[in-house]
């Protein structure tokens, strides 16, 4: 088992970090270590120039430490001969840099299989490398061409494997207002970036490690005047707001609801918290000609006259999401103080002053990191609208049964194979509510332990007559002789309230007795937001202080149909 | 000078620099720590400190940070 990969302890304590590379990496080991955001950090920086004996050598004393995750950033010019040659305007072969990368890519590759998680920095030349502009970028001859097709070595070479990401070191440079590499600090202590940069790198890693936990941010909630657009809309009325051209005020405005628009297309979920009257403020973001978000962008809202807080925590309530996966913009610097002193697990940053800054300031906005990108993630706004639907039809229907039957809920099942299995891992690390075990292990880890002898894993798909809900269950089971255990059960909170739970438990309670167990136990896990999970098992074991769950206790709802979908093991 | 010990602060928390004589010697800081320190001054006070300064006995206690920083321009 690598390490970190039974998830018992490292996501939840303090991670234990390898820094590794060709100059000293000690100042960005201290930013990591002194750096409060989540995940607290343990680094070790490996003494510089080693890179190649440490990541072949699995008993080489930086290992010592027993790292969950590594960081391997190195200078091109250090790490390939050729492009240090180049530099200097020596012959070389082009292709012998390209080999090069790749027995670096290799050595990377053979690292990998110690260790949960692997970051690599791209390639980045010195930040003054003018090179000989008319050249550098021409096929064959030139220097920034060369490292352009390294990174894609790199790229190409590490696609297959999961747990190593490259990281976008250029971005890093190009953020900064002062040099990425500091000449100085190089001959004094061979610490070849700048403090601004390490300081990038350290904030950008840590961004990536929580967004491989499952601690990223999952809705964005918005304030209207002064925020989504220009004025405010009900003293000043819907045609006097700055939205939109020809005022470039109102430009501003437009490009910051594209940058959010950009985000609910990649599964970050908006919604509103606006002291306004509601149907006005509906009518404006439905009419007006320059609106780019629209009331079908939107998750949910709260316009009304209520405390910002109070409103955010209904919001969180219908969403069926914890306050910690939200972000609040708000223009106010009051409101914004006061959501930090009520909610401070809601992330509520300082808005930029000037609207030409607020599109760069959403792009630039680091805490909605993550591995994967799958259909569940493009189409949820829409599924969190559909559930709007349900819930109107709810109130309507009468009782919970009927509006269950109503409902038409069909849960497909499937084992865990090579195609679901970036979405079972985004699941399994994201979810935080009903999830009994909260194990947190990167695909690589997950689909090794899939493939023990004794091991199941099965994913669920659920969807009903007003939507696909996507690939939001995931169950797992341990078999040793007659005992079965649940190692995991896992469901999304866009599926809960539905007695889902019920069929999905029916489905892997069958299926370990028809492998032949006798009794099958499912312990949870105590963490701080899986009351859902561990309170829906407690219902089913046979006594509180026995885990072994009660046959009498387990039934698929007449309400819900289950289908089984290609169920050959992994 | 209250600054000056603040920046030391969040480098090294816990030290006693105002007590010290010779960081360096004394293992309150160490060779590490004077890179940072030295981005963390130029960033503060916005002065350039170049490389032939980057040495321990520049910054070996508060009088000598506070005479290098003089020598810039910047009084504490």
């Amino acid at each position: 088992m690598t390490a970190g990969a039974n998830g018992n302890g490292n996501s939840r304590g303090m991670r234990q970090v390898l820094l590794v590379g060709d100059t000293t990496l000690d100042p960005l080991a201290r930013l990591l270590d002194r750096n409060p955001d989540a995940p607290k950090l343990r680094c070790s920086a490996a003494p510089y120039g080693q890179v190649f004996q440490i990541l072949l050598d699995g008993s080489h004393p930086a290992w010592a430490h027993k790292p969950d995750d590594l960081v391997v950033w190195t200078a091109p010019q250090l790490t390939l001969p050729s492009i240090g040659k180049l530099m200097r305007f020596e012959a070389i072969s082009h292709d012998e840099a390209l080999r090069e990368a790749e027995q670096f890519a290799d050595a990377v590759l053979q690292a990998a299989s110690r260790i949960s998680l692997v970051l690599i920095p791209t390639w980045i030349l010195p930040s003054r490398e003018r090179w000989i502009q008319m050249l550098s970028c021409k096929q064959g001859v030139g220097l920034a061409n060369l490292l352009a097709r390294a990174n894609l070595v790199l790229a190409e070479k590490f696609t297959a494997q999961s747990n190593v990401v490259l990281l976008d070191a250029n971005y890093w440079q190009t953020s900064l207002s002062r040099p990425a590499h500091d000449p100085r600090m190089y001959a004094v202590a061979k610490i070849l970036y700048s403090q601004p940069m390490l300081e990038k790198a350290a904030a950008e890693i840590k961004s990536v490690l929580r967004g491989s936990l499952g601690l990223a941010k999952k809705v964005i909630v918005c304030d209207l005047d002064n925020t989504l657009w220009g004025g405010v809309v009900g003293d000043e009325g819907a045609h006097a707001i700055k939205l939109g051209a020809p005022d470039p005020v109102g430009e501003c405005f437009h490009a910051f609801q594209s940058a959010l628009k950009g985000l609910r297309a990649r599964g970050i979920l908006l919604a509103i918290c606006s002291k306004n009257d509601e149907k006005f403020a509906l009518s404006v973001i439905d009419d007006h000609p320059a609106m780019v978000l629209r009331k079908s962008d939107f998750v949910g809202w709260r316009i009304n006259w209520k405390d910002k807080a109070e409103n955010l925590v209904s919001l969180a309530e219908e969403l069926n999401l914890g306050l910690d996966s939200f972000v609040f913009l708000d223009d106010s610097p009051q409101e914004r103080e006061q959501v930090r002193q009520m909610l401070p697990q809601v992330y509520t940053p300082d808005l930029p002053v000037s609207p030409a800054d607020l599109a760069p300031f959403v792009s630039s906005l680091d805490c909605f990191e993550t591995p994967a990108l799958g259909r569940e993630d493009f189409e949820r706004t829409e599924m969190y609208q559909a559930e709007r639907g349900r819930r109107e039809v709810v109130e309507m229907s009468g009782g919970v049964e009927n509006w269950l039957r109503s409902l038409q809920i069909e849960v497909r099942v499937a084992r865990v194979q090579r195609e679901n299995l970036p979405r079972a891992a985004q699941l399994l690390n994201k979810t935080n509510q009903f999830n009994l075990r909260l194990r947190r292990m990167d695909e690589q880890s997950f689909w090794n332990w899939v493939e023990e002898p004794g091991n199941s894993a099965y994913v669920f798909s659920v969807s009903d007559r007003f939507g696909d809900f996507g690939l939001t269950g995931l169950a797992t089971v341990s078999r040793q002789c007659q005992d079965a255990q649940i190692v995991d059960f896992v469901m999304s909170c866009r599926v809960m309230g539905k007695k889902v739970e019920e069929a999905l438990l029916g489905y892997v309670f069958s299926q370990a007795l028809a492998d032949g167990a006798v009794r099958i136990m499912a312990p949870a896990f105590e963490g701080p937001r899986n009351a859902p999970a561990r309170e829906f098992f407690a219902g089913k074991y046979l006594r509180g202080d026995d885990t072994t769950i009660d046959p009498e206790r387990v039934a698929i709802p007449s309400a819900i149909t289950l289908k089984e979908e290609s169920l050959a093991p992994a | 000078m209250k600054d000056l010990i603040a920046i030391l602060n969040q480098i090294r928390p816990g030290q006693d620099f105002a007590g010290s004589t010779d960081f360096f010697s004394q293992g309150v800081l160490d060779s590490l720590d004077l890179t940072t320190l030295v981005a963390e001054l130029e960033t503060r006070y916005n002065v350039f400190v170049d490389v032939e300064e980057i040495v321990p006995e520049k910054f070996r206690n508060l009088a000598a940070i506070q005479q290098l920083l003089a020598k810039h321009g910047v009084t504490l």
